[in-house]
This record gives C-alpha cells, sequence and structure tokens, in this order.
C-alpha cells in the first residue's frame, strides 16, 4: 500500500510520513499538484492526502485530475486541510474529495481513515479486475458464437425451399435454435421433411442439429424410408447426444404424386391433418419416444401411413407453441391452436404465430418456436436431361456352359458392367428387363424344355419354379452365349443371345390378357427394345436397344 | 436383393419393401410376406423405393398376390417406382390392377 502527500510544507510532509512509515505503508511526497500528477503517473498509488492551498497548482485544481487519471479503480482523495468553513469543505467534495484530515494530525484517526479508504480501493481493485475477466470472456464467447453461428448457417444453406408446398416458421428464444426443421426432395421425387426439437434450447441444444441434418440430406438424397432415416438419426444422436438430451421430431415423407403420406413421429405434439377451412380430418399421435434415447435394438420402425388429397394439408409444431405462456399464466395449449387453425381459410404459419404473440402479450419468448403446414400436392421430380453417350464402340461376348448356368445369375453382372459406360447408367433397369427376359426365355424354354402354360395351373407358377430348379440341378449339357455390341454413331447396343436348344417359337398372341401370370415378358421386350427379331430355328433373339429416343426414359 | 416386412402403427398397412433386384428369386420370400395378411390388413404397400430392377416375373408374382389376397385387403399400391419400373407396369397396364403411387 503505497500512499502519495502531496503538500506545500515539508514540515507537515516530514510528520506524515513518520507517521505512516511507522504502520508499514510506502510514502511519496510532493509539494504541490503538479509533481502529485507526475508521482502518480511514476508510482502505483493507492491514497492520495491533498493539501489545498499550494502554489503552483492546488488541492481544487488537482482533485479532478487525480480522479481522471485513476480512471475506474477508486483512488481515495483525503485533504488535509486546517479551514473549518462548510463552504470549504463543500468545495473539497465537490472536485471529487473522499474525506478530510484536519490539523494538526491525530494519530489514531489518520490511522482508521486510511485503513478504511484502503479497504475500500481493494474491493474496487477486485472489481474492477472481475469486470476486464467478464469482458473478456464476454469477447470470446461472442467471438465463438459468431464462428458457430457461421459454421450452422453454410450446413444448414443446402436447404431448398419448397413453397408450393411446405409453409413454415422458426424463431428460436436466443441466438441458436433447439428446433430444427429439415426439408428436402429425393431422386424419385418424394418430399421429405423433419421437425425436430432438441432438449432446452439455446447453442447447447442446437449442436445436434448439426450431424442431424447431415444424416437427413444423405439419406433423403438415397430416397430412404422414412423409418430408416428415424432409425439412423436415433442411432447417430443416442452415440453423440449427453444422456440428458434427446430430440422429439416427425419426420414426414409426401410422395411425388402428393396422394400419400408416410410418418414417423417420436416425442412431438400432435399433428394435425386439416382441409383448406382448417377442420381437423385426423390428428395423429406420437408412438414413440424422441430420438436419441432408445438404444439401435430397442428403436421401434412403426410409421403411420394415410393417403391424401390436394386440398388437405398437415400441421405440425414444436412444443413451443402450445406452451406460450400468457401474462395471466395460461397456456396457449392445444384447442387454442386448433381454434386458429380454422380462424381463416388456408391458413399460414404467419398467421398463427402473431395470434401465439398476440396471446403472450408480445412477452420475452420462452422457448422456440416452430411450426410448418405442409400443402399435400403433387411434386414432380427434376429431370436432368443434360446426357452424354460413350464414343467408343465396343463387343464383348460371355459364353455359359451348363455349371455356369446353375452357379451363376450372369444378368446383373452384365448389367453392372454395361452401366459404367458412360449414359449406360440412366438405362440399367430397361437393359436388366431385355437380357433378363431373353436369357430366361433361353434357359427355361430353350434349354430346360420348360412350357409356360404350366403357369395357368392352379399354384402353376410356383410348380414352375419348382420344376425349373430340379431340370436346372440335373442339366449336363448345355451353353447359353449373350453377346453385345455397341455403336456410338447411332447409340444402340445390340444383343444378341443364342442358346444350344433346339429353338422354341413365340406366339404370335404375346401380349397376354391382363389377368395371366406370365407371358407378359415378350410384350415388353418389344416395347422396350427397339427391335427384337428371332432366327428360324428359334433358338437366337437379336435385341436393339436404343440410348436415345427412348420413350421410356424420362 | 432382400424383401423386408413391416406393418404401420395401427397394423392396418403391411409395407413389403424389396432392395435391388424383384425377380423369380424372390417367389417364396414373397410369397411369404402377404401370407400373413390377416382380417386387420386393410391395405398392402409394395415400395419399390429400393428396387434397381424387376422382370415380368415379378409382375407374374403381383398378380399371384392380388389374386390370393382378392377382396380381403381394399387396396394394393405400388409405391415409390423409379421411372423406368413405372413405365414397365405401365406397359403391362398393371395401373388397372392396383394403385400405382
Amino acid at each position: 500500500m503505497r500512499i502519495l502527500v502531496v503538500d506545500d510544507q515539508p514540515l507537515n510532509c516530514t510528520l506524515l510520513k513518520a507517521m505512516l512509515e511507522q504502520q508499514n505503508y510506502l510514502v511519496e511526497l510532493a509539494s504541490n499538484g503538479k509533481q502529485a500528477l507526475e508521482k502518480l503517473n511514476d508510482h502505483s498509488i493507492d491514497i492520495v492526502l491533498l493539501d489545498v492551498i499550494m502554489p503552483v497548482m492546488d488541492g481544487f485544481e488537482t482533485a479532478p485530475l487525480i480522479k481522471q487519471q485513476a480512471g475506474d479503480v477508486y483512488l481515495p482523495i483525503i485533504f488535509i486541510t486546517a479551514l473549518e468553513d462548510h463552504q470549504s469543505f463543500e468545495k473539497c467534495l465537490e472536485v471529487g474529495g473522499d474525506d478530510f484530515i484536519h490539523k494538526p494530525f491525530d494519530k489514531i484517526i489518520l490511522s482508521a481513515k486510511i485503513k478504511a479508504h484502503a479497504r475500500t480501493r481493494r474491493f474496487s481493485q477486485e472489481a474492477n479486475r472481475q469486470k476486464k475477466e467478464l469482458e473478456y470472456h464476454y469477447n470470446q464467447t461472442e467471438r465463438e458464437h459468431e464462428i458457430v453461428e457461421h459454421i450452422f448457417r453454410n450446413a444448414l444453406s443446402q436447404q431448398k425451399n419448397f413453397p408450393k408446398i411446405c409453409d413454415f416458421h422458426l424463431s428460436p428464444a436466443s441466438m441458436f435454435n433447439g428446433d430444427m426443421f429439415l426439408m428436402a426432395q429425393s431422386p424419385l421425387g418424394g418430399f421429405y421433411c423433419l421437425l425436430g426439437d432438441f432438449t432446452g434450447h439455446g447453442l447447447a441444444a442446437a449442436v445436434g442439429a448439426l450431424p442431424a441434418s447431415r444424416i437427413f440430406y444423405a439419406m433423403v438424397a438415397k430416397g430412404m424410408a422414412v423409418s430408416d432415416i428415424a432409425y439412423e438419426l436415433n442411432s447417430a444422436l443416442a452415440e453423440l447426444l449427453p444422456g440428458h438430451m434427446f430430440c422429439a421430431a416427425a419426420i414426414i415423407e409426401l410422395s411425388e404424386s402428393g396422394r400419400s403420406v408416410s410418418a414417423w413421429l417420436g416425442g412431438i405434439p400432435d399433428i394435425y391433418l386439416i382441409d383448406k377451412s382448417g377442420a381437423i380430418i385426423k390428428t395423429l399421435e406420437s408412438q414413440h419416444m424422441a430420438l436419441g434415447i432408445l438404444e439401435a435394438d430397442e428403436f421401434e420402425r412403426n410409421i403411420v401411413h394415410f393417403e391424401v388429397n390436394d386440398t388437405n394439408r398437415i400441421v405440425m409444431a414444436t412444443d413451443g407453441i402450445v406452451e406460450t405462456g400468457s401474462k395471466q399464466g395460461e397456456m396457449f395449449g392445444e384447442e387454442r391452436l386448433k381454434a386458429t387453425l380454422a380462424s381463416r381459410t388456408d391458413i399460414g404459419t404467419e398467421d398463427i404465430i402473431s395470434q401465439v404473440q398476440q396471446f403472450s402479450g408480445h412477452s420475452e419468448q420462452q422457448d422456440d418456436l416452430s411450426i410448418a403446414i405442409i400443402n399435400c400436392v403433387a411434386n414432380p421430380r427434376i429431370i436432368n436431361s443434360d446426357v452424354s453417350y460413350s464414343q467408343l464402340p465396343f463387343d464383348f461376348h460371355v459364353a455359359l456352359n451348363a455349371e455356369q448356368m446353375k452357379r451363376n445369375d450372369p444378368i446383373l453382372e452384365l448389367v453392372n458392367m454395361l452401366s459404367t459406360v458412360e449414359g449406360v447408367d440412366n438405362h440399367r433397369s430397361n437393359i436388366f428387363l431385355l437380357l433378363s427376359e431373353a436369357y430366361n426365355n433361353a434357359l427355361d424354354h430353350g434349354v430346360l424344355g420348360l412350357d409356360s402354360e404350366i403357369k395357368n395351373q392352379e399354384d402353376g407358377f410356383f410348380i414352375f419354379y419348382q420344376m425349373r430348379e430340379e431340370a436346372l440341378a440335373k442339366l449336363q449339357e448345355a451353353q447359353i452365349e449373350i453377346s453385345a455390341n455397341y455403336e456410338p454413331q447411332r447409340q444402340h447396343i445390340r444383343f444378341t443371345i443364342t442358346d444350344s436348344g433346339t429353338g422354341f417359337h413365340v406366339k404370335e398372341d404375346s401380349m397376354a390378357s391382363l389377368c395371366q401370370e406370365h407371358g407378359r415378358g415378350v410384350g415388353l421386350l418389344n416395347d422396350i427394345a427397339h427391335s427384337v427379331s428371332y432366327n428360324e430355328a428359334g433358338n437366337c433373339v437379336e435385341l436393339i436397344y436404343s440410348l436415345n429416343n427412348n420413350p421410356y426414359i424420362s | 436383393m432382400s424383401l423386408s416386412k413391416s406393418a404401420s402403427a395401427d397394423g392396418k398397412t403391411l409395407t413389403i419393401q424389396i432392395k435391388g433386384k424383384f425377380d423369380f428369386n424372390l417367389v417364396q420370400s414373397f410369397r411369404q410376406a402377404y401370407a400373413e395378411v390377416d382380417g386387420q390388413t386393410d391395405k398392402v404397400i409394395i415400395d419399390l423405393r429400393e428396387t434397381d430392377y424387376m422382370d415380368s416375373s415379378a409382375l407374374g408374382m403381383l398378380l399371384n398376390m392380388k389374386k390370393t389376397l382378392g377382396e380381403s385387403v381394399s387396396s394394393i399400391t405400388i409405391s415409390n417406382c423409379r421411372p423406368q419400373l413405372k413405365k414397365i407396369l405401365q406397359i403391362s397396364r398393371f395401373d388397372k390392377k392396383f394403385d400405382i403411387d
């Protein structure tokens, strides 16, 4: 503790110095205000004893400058005075004085005052230190939040909007949203959305949105079923989140045609299927626990499934909506939500949110509020027509003997090989169908000599495949050759399938009636291939498949 | 190639999902999948979202199912078909006997 004594009278200085040093204080001396300010600059001073009347710069002038120099930390100024009038005392206080000590000095009073002010100074120093620390941490947190916010923004920015299908509103209670709403379209055109509500709100609740959104988008891109998406999300969240955290969620798929809905619902408030007027057609309750609680082997995949039409709408919200409180402590509740839905035709989420806010008296939001309305309309998929085809001509030839026919199912392997050729992958289902029909005809009828008529008997379909299996097991000498030839100019693939059988003939009336379980293959071949021709013996078929101008590719 | 089935929460809908290739190799397991349809089941969905390939034997199996189940279910839907498979079903006029979504 260092005390600065400012007095122009050497006697006073000496006296005070002696008294203070006796009490183990360090003492600096100055003989006027100007010198005092210099000393304050050079030394860390804790208390100033300041005379009023001095040459160069007197006490009244000096005091405010000392306070200014001291900044935020309390630096006590005790005036040394012989003055007795009230006006002078007032002036001392006005310029920033904290206390007085009278001449002649009383050792005990001086000691008491110094101790009291020293204590206050220490508190002030401590408070200042804590304030600086807080400021530092606050800035640090702000900076970290900015970084995290940036990551969140980018992670969720791949989200596309579907204004025709989906109207949604999210309002987080703090900077980070513990609710998430994800949307995506599958390659088959189905519209998927996920409304999730993590335990709590703020950053801690929001972190789970990162892995969850990645999984959701990846699985929708593969066109997976909602039950599989729920399963994956549950496994990932159960592993990542601490035990007390989980995610209530609704995962919904609306088919491309807009006619059917599948939903997995866990721990989320009731979801409503409404009509245009807002009347409730169906209430869907959650059947499952929230995501991230159950172990993978305990997880339940059951979904709800229902048919919809283009006037139907699905309304889903997190519990923040129904649990919003009014100033009277009442909750918004399900009944009010239902009444709001029916309050006008084709209600939008903004209308609902504004009614909720009005109910709460626009008080500070306690939880994240999220609501989404899905219009059950068709959602045609985006067709990428920009395909290029390989310029390399190629040929391949495969010959299978009896053993290979027993052991292998060669068609899928051939289709996979062909699919690696540029531009062919889009056609793999069609090529599979062509080769499968032709190969199975060659094997069943050409090589094994089975008659399709068997399929017309009672249970004939199963009998046929049983007979096929038995005949195949006994087969000894046989061959089926498959060759493919690609012409880049015409973008045609020519397939020939030749079997070692005696040949069989395709009936003229090849398009079977709809009720018959067989005979459909030939018709399909004719429709999907550019041309189909058989040799005279009936043991060789040539199929030409066109990669361009194919009406069966979209 | 595999087949899985699941019932909806209310037990009214049976979903049969086929992965990879839908052809005669599934003849037994496909029959078993719908053999268990009971009085409670009202609707069957054949979910082809993960089916890459099918041929005429699959069509035969679907018709067999339709015959077996008859009027015991109110609808059989073939859903989530890839475009080429949808075309195959359309060429075969399956839209007259099945609900193709």
